[in-house]
């Protein structure tokens, strides 16, 4: 009874430090309609902040307490809304997400820069260990007291702010409709801005009350996560309803608390548990929540735009990364080649994800965590021969591959019934769920029946890693380097190629129209529920394809390689180069797979090299660690993706092919000097990216009638809509429907003046259709 | 509120429109658009205090694009927006509202996920109290009192109609700008609706009312003005408009 009450009274404190947090997650998603993936890093921010205040800098805890709670936490969600989640409104679902999980990134590595994650640091709880009350027997600190009074105390505030006062009843209303809120004489800015005040306040909150009570040590991944305790209790009142939240917080607690007290010790998964049980219950929640309506206004109208490329610029746009391939490979030595093949796989990887968030709208936060279910299926049934002698087969990969398809359609369960955030709720459940309980398992087990013993991940002895040799099939040995370097381009190019044709087939087409409004696909007759399922199934084979050739490129893996914060990482930067684009998938991939991790290291290597200037090249380290996150925050000013930009820049110089000759003549030069090692390799990489860069500007500057010859040469059917439609494009349309020789119809009032002579400005006589358009009716 | 005439009487005589003095609200050469697609080509248009103006007009005539200018919520690119003789371009909705010009929007003008009594305090962002809002309202329209309770999106068409304006009406504005309030309504309910509004413009305020269905409007107003692809082509008294929409409709 003793132990019972106590673990009770543990598990209400924990449920209620979940509750602020999860409370104030509700609070920022209902007002602003941004799902808050940073939620946990604010804690993690705040309590890194209070430690400082309180024992770096040794101020009093009331004053600290201010300081952070009063004046940091406010401070920081607000300033959040004002420079970041403003610009994100009229954004798809996954652009919202991208840019909080970049924020969270950020935030992580930033506390990282700023407090070592080597050195301890104890938070002490409030008013010492020492201070107790006994409550029927059992023992209760007073900074548990504390924490509990807090979440009562907030729970109904919460409530009489939202139905009391009026500013609340406004932040309920903004949800509804902004633009109605500010006819009734609300500032919806001030509302949304004060919402993400009073939610990093929360968190802020929340981060400062829980180290103690879960053994006083600060550590930034863990309460960076704390934001998944708070998904999962948020799910519980379908990220709507703060008491049904609290509700959830409290039973997540005392779960949590029971786990603790009454499993046995000798089970060793239980602490495994313990930590995914938040995962667990969020993904069963998920399952079983009553299905959300299909609305019909629901039509996504954002600001994202994606051209679909045709088969024939994909197929030489195949053939040219090959080639590039091909001449990089003479450049490098056997580690550089590893490097580039296991970006390569981080590029399959993230095709995985153009098809599903690209195409159908759909988000998987785990996509890495996919290829290491391959990862275990083929280490386990596809190896053959020992020690050096041993390769993967064929057969391996294929049955990895379908198993990763399968368990692909189990984790879509949920989004079959429910919207967009929700599969990415759950997939991230899955992944975390995955690293902290399968792949964690390097014990024996032994199956009852069949009397052999086998362990999930681990090649023997309890090490927690697998050791995954490379393929050979027939001719083909990926032992060598280069042949695995040349085959992981094909696997790429192909599958790129597969997905442009899937894109221009019927099925591409139905994937459009479920992603732009769900309603109106579902009344055309498409089968939701068969068109999710298969595309989930077709993206998790192709992650788990990506996967395993990962694996086989490194070698040995360990559950690290699959961490979810690598699969954040990869759909950020994907999304950044532009996750509609098969390319953008090739930038994403190698940029998540090689491009920081280099730069970061070329940063700390001069740092160590040159120790006059250490300082400053392990500043640009650190901010080459942060700068994935800037970037992926940036995406929210241009949702499209970079890459594209890129491209439609270079399609301006088609009309002035010398530039285009000239560039690639000082890249030819380039290659050949460093190809006969006059030039290092990173002076060639260096210049390749400013003459790349910089040649649509020399285009601009050489030819600055360019700009309106490229509004020309957008598709006909897309005048007016990807593009302002102006005079140039009237003249145009009118030459492409060849009434350019057509007499001027008279109009009414032939004396107007007319808008497309006067704006064409080249003497040409206004063609009929434009003074139609122009004066239809007048 | 100021002594309502008995519900259903005539509209009182119609005043011309240069002699109620100042206009309270007025658009000159007023050119506006969405991103690079210019909707409004240079519009004029005055509505004098205390009077009813229509605006008239067929299917993407700019009526609704013209409503939104003079409610702040989309920004002129030149010419002027007036307030009682004072230019306010650039001037934010909200702080539009607090100065007394007061907007039902086409459709539903109502947040669903709120109460009727929810909805109704919103309004009081310019300085009236929750008890005059719902006194005022309740008495206007019964019906809203018996659902105050009620969350908004799950009453009929006509009531949350009646409740965009009986929120808006409560606010004591100075202009009521109405964007096609019959949309989606049986005929009853509108003429039951336009009668509220026909009070209202003889208690004082002025009225700017955006219509498609020129005979449910064109009784009550004082004047009508006929807008075609951007521009307000015909102003005049709601007769003379009445014998010139059909030509306009139909493009001769």
């Amino acid at each position: 009874m003793h132990l019972f009450l106590t673990y009770t009274i543990f598990g209400l404190v924990l449920g209620g430090v979940y509750a602020i947090a999860a409370s104030g997650l509700v609070l920022t998603y209902n007002t602003s309609g941004i799902f808050n993936f940073a939620h946990g890093a604010e804690a993690m921010l705040g309590a890194f902040v209070y430690w400082e205040l309180r024992y770096g800098w040794g101020l009093p805890a009331p004053v600290a307490l201010i300081l952070v709670l009063g004046v940091f936490g406010p401070l920081m969600g607000g300033v959040l809304y004002l420079v970041i989640m403003r610009g994100l409104r009229e954004t798809a679902e996954v652009t919202k997400v991208v840019v909080t999980v970049a924020l969270m990134l950020g935030m992580l590595y930033l506390s990282e820069w700023f407090w070592n994650p080597q050195k301890d640091r104890t938070v002490v709880q409030f008013f010492g260990i020492t201070s107790q009350v006994k409550i029927f027997g059992a023992e209760v600190s007073t900074h548990e007291i504390i924490a509990l009074g807090c979440a009562v105390l907030i729970g109904l505030g919460l409530r009489m702010f939202f139905y009391r006062f009026r500013i609340g009843v406004a932040m309920r209303g903004a949800v509804d409709d902004p633009g109605l809120l500010q006819l009734n004489g609300h500032n919806p800015e001030r509302v949304a801005a004060l919402s993400w005040a009073m939610g990093s306040f929360l968190a802020v909150l929340a981060g400062v009350l829980l180290p103690p009570i879960s053994g006083g040590a600060l550590q930034a991944n863990a309460l960076t996560l704390l934001v998944l305790d708070a998904f999962a209790a948020a799910v519980f009142g379908r990220l709507r309803s703060i008491p049904r939240t609290f509700v959830g917080a409290l039973i997540l607690g005392l779960a949590a608390s029971y786990v603790l007290a009454y499993f046995p010790k000798t089970w060793q998964w239980a602490s495994n548990f313990r930590v995914s049980l938040p995962m667990i219950v969020l993904f069963v929640v998920l399952i079983v929540l009553p299905q959300d309506r299909l609305r019909g206004a629901t039509v996504a109208r954002t600001r994202e735009r994606a051209h679909v490329p045709s088969m024939r610029s994909a197929l030489i746009a195949a053939v040219g990364l090959l080639a590039v391939v091909i001449l990089l490979r003479q450049l490098m030595n056997d580690s550089d080649i590893t490097t580039l093949t296991v970006g390569m796989t981080f590029a399959v990887i993230a095709l995985s994800l153009t098809l599903l968030s690209g195409y159908a709208g759909e988000m998987n936060l785990a996509a890495v965590s996919f290829g290491a279910i391959a990862t275990m299926i083929a280490f386990h049934i596809g190896i053959t021969g020992h020690g050096l002698a041993s390769r993967m087969t064929l057969w391996g990969i294929v049955v990895g591959v379908a198993i990763t398809a399968l368990v692909g359609a189990v984790v879509s369960l949920p989004a079959l019934r429910l919207r967009g955030l929700y599969l990415g709720l759950a997939t991230m459940a899955f992944g975390v769920f995955l690293t902290d309980m399968v792949l964690m398992d390097s014990n024996l087990h032994k199956l009852p029946l069949f009397h052999t013993k086998f362990s999930l991940f681990s090649a023997g002895a309890g090490i927690n890693s697998l050791v995954i040799p490379p393929l050979k099939v027939g001719p083909l040995d990926l032992h060598d380097g280069t042949s695995f370097l040349v085959t992981s381009t094909i696997v790429f190019a192909v599958i790129g190629i597969g997905l442009v044709a899937l894109r221009n087939s019927s099925y591409g087409r139905r994937l459009t129209a479920m992603k732009d409004s769900p309603a109106a696909s579902a009344t055309l007759g498409q089968s939701l529920l068969r068109l999710k399922l298969s595309v989930f199934m077709l993206s998790a084979a192709i992650a788990g394809l990506g996967g395993v050739m990962m694996s086989m490129a490194l070698g040995s893996v360990t559950p690290d390689n699959f961490s979810i914060f690598l699969s954040l990482s990869l759909l950020m930067l994907t999304v950044v180069a532009g996750i509609s684009y098969v390319s953008g998938a090739l930038a994403g991939g190698l940029l998540s797979g090689v491009g920081f991790s280099l730069i970061v290291t070329t940063f700390h290597n001069l740092a160590s090299n040159h120790g006059s200037v250490h300082g400053l090249f392990s500043f640009l380290a650190s901010f080459a660690t942060v700068s994935p996150a800037l970037i992926g925050i940036g995406v929210g000013r241009n949702p499209s993706g970079w890459v594209h930009d890129m491209i439609g820049n270079f399609r301006t110089l088609r009309t002035r092919p010398w530039v285009l000759a000239g560039g690639a003549v000082v890249e030819v030069l380039l290659y050949v000097l460093s190809l006969t090692k006059v030039l290092g390799h990173w002076w060639f990489a260096i210049l390749t990216f400013v003459v790349l860069s910089l040649l649509p500007m020399v285009g601009q500057m050489a030819d600055p009638e360019g700009r309106r010859r490229r509004a020309a040469e957008v598709p006909l059917e897309m005048v007016g809509i990807d593009s302002p439609y102006d005079d140039d494009l009237r003249l145009t349309l009118d030459r492409a429907l060849g009434i350019e020789e057509l007499a001027p119809v008279p109009t009414s009032r032939g004396d107007r003046p007319r808008t497309a002579a006067a704006g064409g400005g080249n003497g040409r006589v206004a063609p009929p259709l434009s003074a139609g358009v122009g004066d239809a009716g007048a | 509120m100021t002594a309502a005439t008995a519900p259903g009487s005539a509209p009182g005589p119609a005043r011309p429109i240069a002699a109620g003095g100042l206009p309270i609200l007025e658009m000159v050469g007023v050119r506006a658009g969405y991103g690079p697609i210019e909707v409004l080509h240079g519009v004029d248009l005055a509505v004098p205090q205390g009077s009813l103006v229509a605006l008239l007009g067929p299917n993407g005539g700019g009526k609704t694009t013209t409503l939104r200018v003079c409610s702040g919520l989309l920004r002129v690119n030149s010419g002027e927006l007036r307030v009682a003789g004072r230019t306010v371009n650039g001037i934010s909705a909200h702080e539009l509202a607090r100065l007394g010009i007061c907007t039902v929007p086409e459709g539903r003008g109502i947040f669903p996920n709120l109460t009727v009594r929810e909805n109704l305090w919103l309004a009081t962002g310019t300085g009236v109290s929750r008890e005059q809002v719902e006194s005022m309202s309740f008495d206007r329209f019964p019906r809203l009192g018996e659902r105050r309770n009620q969350l908004a999106g799950t009453m009929s068409g006509g009531e949350q109609q009646m409740l965009a304006i009986a929120r808006a009406l409560s606010t004591q504005p100075v202009v009521l700008i109405l964007d096609e309030l019959s949309m989606g309504l049986a005929p009853l309910v509108v003429t039951a609706l336009y009668e509220a509004v026909a009070e209202l413009a003889q208690s004082g305020i002025s009225v700017l009312v955006a219509e498609q269905f020129a005979q449910t409007v064109l009784p009550i107003a004082q004047s009508a003005a006929i807008m075609l692809h951007g521009r307000v082509v015909r102003v005049g008294a709601p007769a003379e408009i009445e014998e010139e929409l059909a030509s306009a409709y139909l493009g001769g």
